[in-house]
């Protein structure tokens, strides 16, 4: 791969990856173009890009993932370059080759790369050549429900159903019997189908007890492959992660240089180049097994940056324009970073996502905070997309003192006008279970009573305060200015008095 | 300045389900006294930007955040959320009269956000159990099934699968 200076990186992506990848651009001085639907319009990465071209209507089939129409974005505007992100179209083949047949470069691994281990069932089977463990499941996808029921039998449940095309949870239904089976293999099938545009799905037994434990691998085209240390993502809801953190509790020294050496080996296998994460599952008795390797930059890539120091996304760009990547003894992890996803949902209602306008938003600052947000006061977050709004991240020397810290930044945290996980997310990371670091994948469910964020009782006296003076203010703020209007002292009385009346109808008790 | 009020507030705690009087009378610029569970007390405001309250109860300091929707409103300290409502005379008549919330009779399903109905089912006259799930609604890449609220019939169906519905539609009723 010849060195090649990029100039201008069109992101192909929408929200706050959009906002983070534009930043780095910045930095490194290099001009950016946002792509955005009819819905997203008033987008927070549009107006933060240089440019931006209109792609289509707001289902993501119409437009993020129009590989033609997202093209010919780099065209009109001469971009010299695509990030991807994550999702949409960032782990699609197709896209890439499109996008480097339009003399245009993929931030991002080569097609290759991508084939071999985007159809997950194929990256499995590589991987078993290679001599990584992976976790029993169909060698292929099953196109047939009656054949996946067959083999969910005979692996016996719990058995996960998953995408072929998929990651970030979407496709994917935890079975726990087969009552259940026909429902969740059709749920998952149209999930997979309307996020990835692919509906074939596999069968994975479903291990008890697992902790999910990624690595960070990066490659350069220079034979160059190095690992940067680990995040622990077995906090999750609906097969999503909320909360990731690094290091991880479960891993010593020596594991964690074994599963590093084992992903440095999954990534070269396939000729990697570029961000890329081995996801594994890590069983009690500290086995480790592979799940998938993500061929693009992790939502949660952040918590990597806080331990090592480095930019990711100024990696990918380097990378993409033939440099190096440090070397493995360069790489030096520090403290203990942890992220927690804010999203637009309601915990209380099963994580229903929550859309809507956001009427008011301040994040939190302080020292060893990070917010990465695609949001702003007064945007309205749309129903096509992923709910997620922010990440919030703390980095502290300890890890007692990073979750200290998150906690306190979750609470300076206020989004008005939708509802959050806000206090889901501060009850999580309080939780003993959580505290003591001995957690895994079933965490939420386990805990899911404990993790309804209860108000503190001995605050509701104050919260009645506040409320009861607001109304109070309101009520007289309107008073007042019909009295200024009357222009006239009596006018006031007796508008009081009527209001006063009122009020004794009104509580019963003057 | 002399005292304005005092002004009897009724807030609605847990869905309706508790009631608490909240009495408030203006001392001063600023300054409160609030009579509530038979207590009274010291209270000095500050109203900072959008919905925050610095409140100093009796030289306690709190920040609280008050998210107004309508009567209802939630108050925010810290990690600490409480859901409320502050209904005025006609409608605090109505919740009192509306009793506990039941599942007796017909009940009607809404959806519980926008989205786009991907599956229907059960038919018009299906009989369904408690906790079934009736109909899915995918919104924001998910998949969200409604469930029965009780054991009954299917007495009403008001969407087609493909259809797409506003947040709080009418989709189908169980009686």
């Amino acid at each position: 791969m010849p060195p090649r200076r990029i100039t201008k990186v069109l992101v192909a992506n929408r929200g706050e990856i959009a906002v983070r990848v534009i930043r780095t651009c910045r930095e490194m001085g290099i001009a950016t173009v946002a792509i955005y639907s009819d819905a997203d319009r008033g987008s927070f990465h549009v107006r933060n890009a240089d440019q931006a071209v209109h792609v289509g209507a707001s289902p993501s089939r119409e437009s993020y993932l129009d590989i033609g129409r997202v093209v010919d974005a780099c065209r009109k505007t001469g971009a010299d370059a695509v990030h991807p992100g994550y999702g949409f179209l960032s782990e699609n083949p197709a896209f890439a080759r499109a996008v480097e047949e339009a003399g245009v470069a993929f931030i991002g691994p080569p097609p290759e790369s991508m084939e071999a281990m985007g159809v997950k069932t194929t990256a499995r089977r590589n991987m078993a050549a290679a001599g990584v463990p992976t976790v029993p499941g169909s060698p292929d996808p099953i196109a047939d429900e009656a054949e996946a029921h067959a083999l969910a039998l005979q692996l016996g449940f719990p058995v996960m159903i998953k995408a072929a095309a998929g990651g970030g949870g979407k496709g994917m239904k935890r079975c726990d019997g087969q009552a259940d089976f026909s429902r969740l293999w059709q749920s998952a099938r149209r999930e997979a189908s309307s996020a990835f545009g692919d509906d074939r799905l596999y069968l994975e037994k479903f291990l008890e007890q697992p902790r999910h434990v990624e690595i960070q691998v990066f490659a350069d085209a220079h034979g160059g492959c190095i690992w940067l240390g680990e995040r622990e993502c077995s906090v999750q809801r609906r097969q999503q992660k909320v909360i990731e953190e690094s290091p991880s509790c479960a891993l010593d020294e020596p594991l964690r240089r074994a599963m590093g050496e084992v992903a440095v080996k999954a990534a070269r296998a396939v000729a990697y180049r570029g961000a890329g994460t081995v996801e594994f599952l890590v069983d009690v008795h500290r086995r480790f097994y592979f799940l998938e390797m993500n061929t693009r930059l992790q939502v949660e890539h952040p918590v990597t940056e806080l331990v090592t120091g480095l930019d990711l996304v100024r990696l990918q760009i380097e990378v993409a324009q033939g440099g190096q990547v440090p070397a493995q003894e360069a790489v030096v992890r520090r403290g203990h970073a942890i992220e927690a996803r804010v999203y637009a949902e309601d915990p209380a209602r099963g994580f229903l996502p929550s859309p809507g306008k956001i009427t008011y938003l301040r994040v939190p600052a302080g020292p060893g905070v990070r917010d990465d947000s695609g949001v702003y006061s007064g945007w309205v977050v749309p129903q096509f997309y992923d709910p997620m709004l922010s990440k919030l991240l703390a980095w502290a020397p300890t890890r007692d003192q990073a979750i200290a810290r998150l906690v306190r930044a979750l609470d300076e945290y206020t989004v008005h006008g939708i509802t959050t996980n806000l206090s889901w997310l501060v009850a999580a990371l309080r939780h003993p279970a959580f505290r003591s670091g001995d957690y895994d994948t079933g965490f939420c469910a386990r805990y899911q009573e404990d993790l309804v964020a209860r108000p503190d009782p001995t605050l509701e006296e104050v919260a009645l305060v506040a409320a009861a003076l607001s109304a109070f203010k309101r009520d007289t703020d309107e008073a007042e200015a019909f009295a200024a209007r009357a222009g006239q002292a009596s006018a006031a009385r007796s508008r009081w008095a009527r209001l006063g009346l009122s009020r004794v109808l009104r509580g019963g008790t003057p | 300045m002399s005292a304005t009020g005092p002004i009897t507030y009724i807030a609605l705690l847990d869905g309706g389900s508790r009631e608490q009087a909240v009495e408030v009378t203006r001392v001063g610029p600023g300054l409160y006294r609030v009579r509530l569970g038979g207590r009274v007390h010291e209270v000095d405001a500050y109203r900072h930007d959008h919905g925050t309250l610095s409140l100093l109860v009796d030289r306690k300091s709190y920040s609280a955040t008050l998210d107004e929707r309508g009567d209802r409103v939630r108050v925010r300290l810290g990690a600490s959320v409480f859901d409320m409502e502050i209904p005025d005379e006609r409608r605090l008549r109505l919740r009192r009269a509306a009793g506990r919330f039941t599942v007796e009779g017909k009940q009607t399903l809404t959806a519980p956000m926008p989205g786009k109905v991907v599956r229907v089912l059960v038919g018009p006259g299906a009989e369904v159990a408690e906790g079934q799930a009736l109909v899915v609604i995918e919104a924001m890449k998910m998949e969200n099934e409604v469930r029965s609220p009780k054991a009954g019939k299917v007495v009403e169906l008001h969407v087609a699968e493909g259809q797409t519905v506003e947040g709080n539609a009418k989709l189908c009723a169980v009686e």
